[in-house]
């Protein structure tokens, strides 16, 4: 609805300022005879700035009717007898044809660009995805069919042991299930988001609870602003957003002393930040990290540090979703930071009661 | 109320592995459990073993669970906890609106369940046995509500609310352990449908409540906030 209206004010509202420019023409400057160049240069803009083929091909035949009527003898009478009058007319409609198919092609091309760089990206998730299901899979089903297989043969420890594992194993699959859940839930970028007006300090609380349960023993120092922020977003997914920025601060930092969540409010925008003072990025990562681009083959399948490239690559899609913007740097005194921002909503009033 | 003196709890659930898991967790910690697949199962059980606590899954083969729930709720006032996938908040509000005590998201631990269920069967004694009485009051905690003189104290010390902040606080201290949804709080104290106003007055209120009651974000202060979902009074 909206779009035609604003084909609409476009097209008429160059059409009548070609019009007054056309009399300016005529009765001050006195060389009408390029009027008819003025009008070819309006269809040309009125092809070029609205959708589709309709509207230029309409100002085409306007720009006609009015050269005809009002800048032509007889003035203020339309006589379509001139075989100039219908020359005119072709050429119009052929300039306002040819431009709306380069521009409708260009629209064209650019949205399938986008959708070629959504569609790469969730490959390259997906191949680093299923890449990573495997290992904990072997555990989960290696140990329980060894268990269940050689009940009697294994010792109390042996089996406490197995079943540990299974139980850590299928908690990261949790974590990496939730991340890819994360991930449809954005869709291919058509759909948008549900965004609801969230209480950053109902949101942060929902976090540190649900980080504390899996790191019962990981301090993080908190730093909020006082006043009550409200931010438009989809809080399930922001939320995973900051815990996976948390966990990536465990897994990768090395030996950190603290691990700091700070947010803060600059104008419009509420400023996330999480801090560590681990061993920091190393420089070759530091410039991919957010892309999922991470050479699957550079990595041991097995090592500790999987679940790397797709945390921050999720949370990079989540963030760019929401209109927002995110980065990572290394700390001049040591570890890192990861940083993101959200527009807020503003809160008339703090002290709205009655 | 049992014979052999358990609270006896139905499971409604068509994953075997589930049912395998979740049953011997609940014997193993004194529960009597009571197993149905599907919906119809569920009603057919529900009336003949009178549990003291449901726990719902919501993907039945025979029938969406809601439709249990509702059925359920038209007689009876049996604590249900629901199971629910991660995916949707709206699914949440949906049960709890529908007279839901809880929900707890697929997958869960053995920890997280066993407390659900003891808050949820601790909220059913609460409204079965005090209701509002005159001189009626209300402890949790260090928390207590003296309904008659509209005063609420965290140890010593009297929090001053103001009326508005006084009626959140004891409609979710009447529900204490029920997740309340925002519409049923906004219905529920000022009489408003729910929208985005409505929702925005409530936070702005309940960030009050949080302040007056000295509470920081992961420390969890007398009242629980599910985000995007409501609020619960904590009964642990």
């Amino acid at each position: 609805m909206n779009k035609h209206l604003k084909n609409a004010v476009v097209t008429v509202g160059i059409l009548t300022l070609t019009y007054g420019f056309g009399f300016l023409l005529k009765d001050v400057f006195e060389i009408w005879e390029h009027i008819t160049t003025a009008y070819v240069f309006s269809v040309f803009l009125i092809s070029l700035l609205t959708d589709g083929y309709v509207w230029g091909i309409f100002a085409g035949f306007s720009a006609v009717l009015f050269i005809n009527y009002a800048f032509t003898y007889p003035y203020f009478d339309v006589d379509f007898s001139a075989s100039e009058s219908i020359f005119s007319a072709a050429v119009m409609v052929i300039i306002s044809v040819l431009t709306s198919a380069i521009t409708t092609q260009l629209k064209h091309w650019k949205t399938v660009k986008a959708e070629g760089e959504m569609e790469r990206m969730r490959a390259n998730l997906l191949r680093a995805v299923s890449h990573d299901l495997r290992t904990p899979l072997t555990t989960i089903y290696g140990a329980s069919s060894s268990i269940l297989d050689n009940y009697e043969r294994l010792s109390d420890i042996q089996k406490m042991q197995m079943i540990g594992g299974i139980r850590e194993d299928a908690d990261w699959l949790i974590r990496m299930v939730e991340n890819l859940l994360s991930i449809t839930r954005i869709d291919s970028g058509n759909v948008k988001l549900i965004k609801t007006p969230t209480v950053l300090e109902e949101l942060i609380d929902a976090v540190i609870l649900k980080f504390r349960k899996r790191y019962p023993a990981q301090h993080i120092s908190l730093s909020l602003p006082d006043s009550l922020v409200v931010i438009p977003m989809d809080a399930m997914l922001i939320e995973q957003v900051i815990i996976n920025m948390l966990e990536n601060a465990i897994h990768h930092a090395g030996d950190f002393t603290t691990l700091t969540l700070r947010v803060r409010t600059e104008q419009e925008n509420a400023i996330f930040e999480i801090e560590d003072d681990g061993c920091g990025i190393p420089r070759e990562r530091l410039e991919h990290l957010f892309t999922g681009y991470y050479d699957i083959n550079t990595e041991k399948a097995d090592t500790q540090k999987r679940n790397a490239g797709i945390g921050l690559s999720v949370c990079a899609t989540i963030i760019k979703a929401h209109g927002g913007t995110i980065s990572a740097e290394n700390r001049s005194g040591g570890g890192a930071v990861f940083r993101f921002a959200l527009r807020t909503d503003e809160v008339e009033g703090h002290e709205q009661q009655q | 109320m049992n014979s052999n003196n358990k609270y006896k709890i139905l499971l409604v659930e068509d994953e075997t592995n589930i049912q395998t898991f979740v049953s011997a967790l609940l014997e193993a910690n004194d529960y009597q459990v009571v197993l149905a697949a599907s919906c119809a199962e569920a009603e057919m059980l529900c009336a003949s073993h009178l549990p003291d606590l449901v726990i719902l899954d919501l993907g039945l083969p025979d029938r969406d669970g809601t439709v249990f729930l509702r059925r359920l709720r038209q007689k009876e006032l049996t604590p249900v906890i629901v199971l629910s996938a991660r995916s949707d908040e709206n699914e949440k509000v949906h049960a709890l609106d529908l007279g839901a005590n809880d929900y707890i998201t697929k997958p869960f631990g053995s920890a997280e369940l066993l407390a659900r269920i003891r808050s949820s069967l601790r909220t059913s004694r609460y409204s079965a046995a005090e209701g509002k009485l005159p001189g009626g009051s209300f402890r949790c905690g260090d928390m207590s509500i003296d309904y008659d003189a509209r005063r609420i104290r965290i140890g010593e010390e009297e929090i001053k609310l103001t009326q508005t902040e006084y009626n959140i606080v004891v409609f979710l201290s009447a529900h204490c352990g029920k997740v309340m949804t925002y519409s049923a709080i906004i219905k529920a104290v000022w009489h408003e449908p729910t929208n985005e106003n409505s929702i925005k007055k409530l936070q702005v209120n309940m960030a009050n409540i949080r302040k007056k009651f000295g509470a920081k974000p992961g420390e969890i202060s007398y009242i629980v906030n599910e985000l995007g979902v409501g609020y619960r009074m904590d009964g642990e």
